[in-house]
């Protein structure tokens, strides 16, 4: 187990931990977030389904996959967003791994 | 009133409200159950959903659905004669960042419930076309205008705070259009 080294005030640090990096990447999918975040994608669902009941994040289908962000709702919507950029901010690991995730277009048959 | 498989999704709904009413639970109707109520039933969602003001104790709202026969099953509460099932999402009653809902009672068959007004009703789903750009939800906005008297200006303010009011004057233009 992991010693807590960040604040968690969503409740759980895999919840608070989502959520951060769902403003980050505008949308994500468990698999992606759970790369991400360095946590197991069982944990990483558990936590979108929690926050997905408390009606901070929204999903839906895209093809097969369900793809989440932050619920645009949500009432306190542009407040939450900028509560959850300030506290990314101060995980300077969670803003390197978002800023290596390739998510422009590439040319279909141009090798990777 | 008795539910039944032939009751509609306008009589289950406001009998429900009904009921959490005398249980002194108060619960809005929300979503796409109050557009049927507002379309008399011409749009047919499968659940209807309320948003509950107040602390309410989980027990104290099983036994009150329980008693016109709905059962909770996960999030949901399901009846074994109706088909349309009950969900209760987390509040604050809101459309977009607006706060300030005022429910309007709405009467069925002799019951009485708290719902959004056609107004709001008609807000909630442009939320959802403006959130989402899900032109079903533009549509049932415009229906809702179609069979309601509801507040335009009151509307266009709305949809200027939330920065979407080219997507009101689409939703303006359908609703003269179908008039």
């Amino acid at each position: 187990m992991l010693v807590k080294n960040m604040s968690s005030p969503f409740g759980g640090l895999a919840r608070t931990r989502v959520l951060v990096g769902l403003r980050l990447l505008e949308s994500s999918f468990p698999r992606e977030l759970s790369r991400v975040l360095a946590v197991p994608v069982s944990a990483v669902s558990r936590a979108l389904a929690g926050l997905e009941r408390d009606a901070l994040v929204a999903g839906r289908l895209v093809g097969r996959t369900r793809v989440y962000t932050l619920n645009p709702g949500y009432f306190a919507r542009p407040e939450l967003s900028a509560y959850l950029l300030r506290l990314a901010e101060a995980d300077a690991e969670l803003r390197a791994r978002t800023a290596q995730l390739r998510r422009r277009p590439r040319r279909t048959g141009k090798p990777l | 009133m008795k539910l039944s498989a032939t009751s509609t999704l306008p009589e289950v709904a406001i009998a429900v409200g009904a009921q959490l009413r005398r249980h002194g639970i108060t619960a809005v109707l929300t979503g796409g159950a109050c557009v049927s109520v507002y379309t008399d039933g011409s749009y047919v969602s499968k659940d209807a959903d309320f948003v509950i003001q107040g602390r309410v104790r989980q027990d104290d709202l099983d036994d009150a659905l329980a008693e016109l026969g709905f059962v909770r099953t996960g999030d949901r509460y399901v009846h074994s004669d109706v088909e349309f099932y009950l969900e209760f999402p987390p509040g604050p009653l809101a459309i977009g960042s607006d706060l300030a809902i005022r429910p309007a009672e709405v009467a069925i068959a002799g019951d009485v419930a708290l719902a959004l007004s056609a107004t709001d009703s008609c807000r909630d789903r442009l939320a959802a076309f403006f959130h989402w750009r899900d032109r079903q939800s533009l549509q049932l906005a415009v229906a809702v205008a179609r069979h309601q008297t509801v507040d335009l200006e009151a509307i266009r303010k709305w949809s200027r705070s939330e920065g979407n009011l080219d997507d009101y004057n689409e939703f303006l233009r359908e609703v003269r259009r179908s008039d």
